[in-house]
């Protein structure tokens, strides 16, 4: 194991997962010295073996996450643990976010606005596609916003898409190709997906940009250091308060370690950002860390996953192509009062024709857990060969009273638990029920003999660290810099002021992009 | 997805780490890579579960999953509840349920067993068809009189995916169902192991 650094380094990156491993690539490549700590295990292509049940151990295994609310975000499930963290268990569903996600507030009159608009995202957005490749074609994706084509074609689509395309189209709705960052053709010295759909368990063959595969490769070999089974149990600041000087942090032996760096960059996901931040608390810190606003671990957000399934006369292999879909509809994206009607405000896209193994929790068996004994064997061996399915992505509005606080119970290094209390809104919970509703309408046209659904399940976890304009009532500026410790970089999708209804990660990577882009220009005036 | 409310756990497990995600069970002194399917015909020693909890867990699995019980979820899921929790294969591991998770299981099977001595005098392994479905489809839609163990049916929930994990979820279960596995990684046994 490599050793920790002993003297003051330029950067030490909290977290190995999409947003540090961005982050460390970028200050390495460019001559910083750096250390990623990461509280997971190391882990190897050779551990991504295809299972379903062995893909539980890239689960997060850390200290439990207390939720409070009436609903859940789930963070077992979305959590991931060890080196490149969710991402080495992610789809790669990449869409671009739209421009009215950027501008809720001044658009609608709710929630909040970005700091950012589309356009200064745009360049990065490219960039990051460019350095990791997405599959997809912009032309067809009609309802995507503007940026350079997708430098791979699009991903293959094969019966189970065409079977529920067919019924997008009858409803008067198009379709187009997924934009997945899986490699339909070598790309950049990798092998080009097989289609399997292994993604869950993680894709050892370099097929999918996860961070063992683009970022971190990248960080090493420009002398990174990486540093799994290191957990940061605190940010260490300046007496006078005004810089972090680096982080504290348990090692695998249990020895208590510091190492000291002129900047922080916090990427341990959503909910341990803030955890930590709260948990960094000093005398001129008293609310904890960059929380003078009051706004740290506020608006948590998550999207309401809408899972359609259905069965078909047509043989259509479920259990092959991406883990993550084969085609997108984003029908009614623009629109966030589309569905004012009933109440629902936000955006949805459907992600069509996932690939469905037999067990699991995203797999076929848990889709119908009111059949079992000898009607389950006769369900399975039909649902594996003619099974439907599609998943909805539904915003959630972004709410101040939805956050993350400290338990007052403990984890194993004396560090206060996070809690998180999450409830839906009316207005998000309405919509996830329109998205239902027209996804069991889709599959009727599309001529399946049943539908049905599974009932709503958090996908994805944002905000808790949101960016903005003003230090009154927000964590970050929009390079993710802390207002109140300019030497401390926040990574991910905590920063998200409002979720949009399009996964998360290739905004994190386009946001790391720029953030890092920078702090590499600032750099004295972000030290001091 | 349901939502655990369960009391914290008032028993800390003893861990024993297993090598890396093999399933390892102890025979005859020696320890052995074994399916589970084999470690159950072998009439392997229980790591965590009793030979009571574990004819219990049996029962109700294979009455969920048919085949399940000659496939070995005894075996799997004492085995996942003695290795680590990095190791675990176990769903319950990010079901938003607290670690450790023998508690679960063993106040689950508790107040199954318990439902059926009260409505039938009997343990749960030893009711009529009649009587064990009805029980189940209770416990399914959460309805048991005098529950006390984890939610109802996240329980039957959780047992039912323990139970399609080990019929459905190995190369073995592939290719009864005629999927192909295609896999990049082999899982090193069989559900683990070579085959
Ligand atoms: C099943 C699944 C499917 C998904 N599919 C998609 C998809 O198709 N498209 C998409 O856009 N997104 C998807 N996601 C989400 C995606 O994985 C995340 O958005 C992304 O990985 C988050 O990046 P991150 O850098 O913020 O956190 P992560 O990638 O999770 O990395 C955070 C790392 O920090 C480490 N850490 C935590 N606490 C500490 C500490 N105290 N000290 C040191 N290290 C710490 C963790 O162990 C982890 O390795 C999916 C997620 C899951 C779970
Ligand atoms: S389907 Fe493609 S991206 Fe997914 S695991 Fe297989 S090769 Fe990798």
């Amino acid at each position: 194991m490599t050793a920790l650094p002993a003297e003051k380094i330029d950067a030490v990156v909290v977290g190995s997962g999409a947003a540090g491993s961005h982050f460390a690539a970028r200050l390495a490549q460019a001559g910083k010295r750096v250390a990623i700590l990461e509280a997971g295990p190391a882990r190897q292509n050779n551990d991504l073996v295809s299972s379903m049940l062995w893909a539980r151990r890239l689960k997060s295994a850390g200290a439990p996450v207390l939720e409070t609310g009436k609903d859940t975000v789930g963070y077992g499930f979305n959590a991931g643990s060890g080196v490149g963290g969710s991402t080495m268990h992610h789809y790669a569903v990449w869409p671009r976010l739209h421009e009215n996600d950027f501008r809720v507030k001044s658009l609608y009159g709710r929630s909040r606005d970005w700091p950012i608009a589309y356009t200064d995202l745009q360049r990065y957005y490219d960039r990051v596609q460019a350095e990791c490749g997405i599959s997809g074609d912009h032309e067809k994706e009609t309802t995507r916003p503007p940026g350079a084509p997708y430098p791979m074609p699009p991903v293959p689509v094969a019966e189970q898409g065409r079977v529920v395309a067919s019924g997008f189209e009858a409803l008067g709705m198009k379709v187009s190709p997924l934009p997945l960052a899986v490699t339909s053709r070598p790309y950049k010295g990798r092998a080009n997906c097989i289609w399997d759909g292994w993604c869950d368990a993680g894709c050892p063959i370099g097929a999918l940009a996860n961070a063992q595969t683009i970022h971190l490769p990248q960080a090493a070999a420009a002398g990174a250091t990486l540093h799994p089974d290191t957990e940061v149990v605190r940010i260490l600041t300046s007496a006078d308060g005004k810089r972090a000087t680096g982080v504290e942090a348990v090692t695998h032996d249990g020895q208590r370690v510091r190492v000291m760096a002129d900047v922080v960059v916090l990427a341990a996901f959503t909910i341990q950002n803030p955890r930590l931040l709260l948990a960094s608390a000093t005398p001129k810190h008293p609310n904890g860390l960059a929380n003078r606003s009051g706004t740290l671990g506020r608006f948590i957000t998550t999207h309401g996953a809408a899972p359609i399934f259905g069965l078909h006369e047509k043989e259509t292999t479920p259990g092959f192509g991406a883990f993550g879909g084969q085609l997108l509809n984003q029908t009614h994206y623009d629109n966030k009062n589309a569905h004012e009607a009933s109440g629902a405000f936000g955006s949805y896209q459907w992600m069509i024709a996932n690939a469905l193994k037999p067990n699991g929790l995203l797999g076929i068996a848990p889709t119908r857990p009111d059949i079992r004994g000898p009607a389950l064997t006769a369900f399975m061996e039909r649902a594996t060969r003619h099974m439907i399915s599609m998943t909805g992505v539904v915003e959630e509005e972004a709410m101040a009273e939805n956050r993350v606080t400290l338990a007052k119970r403990k984890d194993a290094h004396g560090v206060p638990l996070a809690s998180v209390a999450y409830t839906t809104n009316e207005a998000s919970a309405a919509l996830w029920n329109a998205a239902i509703a027209e996804g069991l309408s889709v599959f009727k046209a599309a001529g399946a003999s049943e539908s049905w659904n599974a009932p709503r399940a958090s996908m994805h976890i944002m905000g808790g660290t949101v960016m903005g304009e003003s230090a009154a009532d927000s964590v970050t500026n929009s390079y993710g810099q802390a207002h109140d410790l300019p030497n401390v970089f926040i990574g991910g999708a905590g920063l998200f002021p409002t979720a949009g209804g399009v996964n998360p990660t290739f905004t994190i990577h386009a946001l790391a992009a720029r953030a890092s882009e920078y702090l590499l220009k600032h750099w004295s005036s972000a030290v001091g | 997805m349901p939502k655990a409310e369960l009391p914290h756990p008032t028993r800390r497990e003893l861990l024993r780490a297993g090598g890396i995600g093999l399933l390892t069970f102890s025979l005859g002194g020696s320890l052995v890579k074994m399916s589970p399917a084999e470690a159950q015909a072998a009439g392997v020693s229980l790591s965590v579960l009793s030979r009571a909890e574990a004819e219990t867990l049996a029962s109700l699995c294979e009455r969920l999953v048919p085949g399940s019980r000659e496939a070995g979820v005894v075996a799997f899921v004492d085995h996942q509840l003695a290795v680590s929790r990095t190791d675990c294969m176990l769903m319950i591991r990010y079901l938003g349920v607290d670690p450790p998770f023998t508690p679960f299981y063993r106040e689950g099977l508790a107040a199954l067993n318990a439902a059926a001595q009260s409505r039938h005098q009997l343990s749960f392994s030893k009711l009529e068809d009649a009587s064990a479905e009805a029980l189940i489809d209770a416990l399914a839609d959460g309805k048991i009189e005098g529950w006390t163990g984890p939610p109802p049916s996240f329980f039957y929930f959780v047992t039912r995916n323990d139970a399609c994990d080990v019929v459905y979820g190995t190369v073995k279960g592939f290719k009864a169902l005629g999927v192909p596995y295609a896999p990049h990684i082999m899982p090193p046994s069989e559900w683990g192991e070579p085959d």
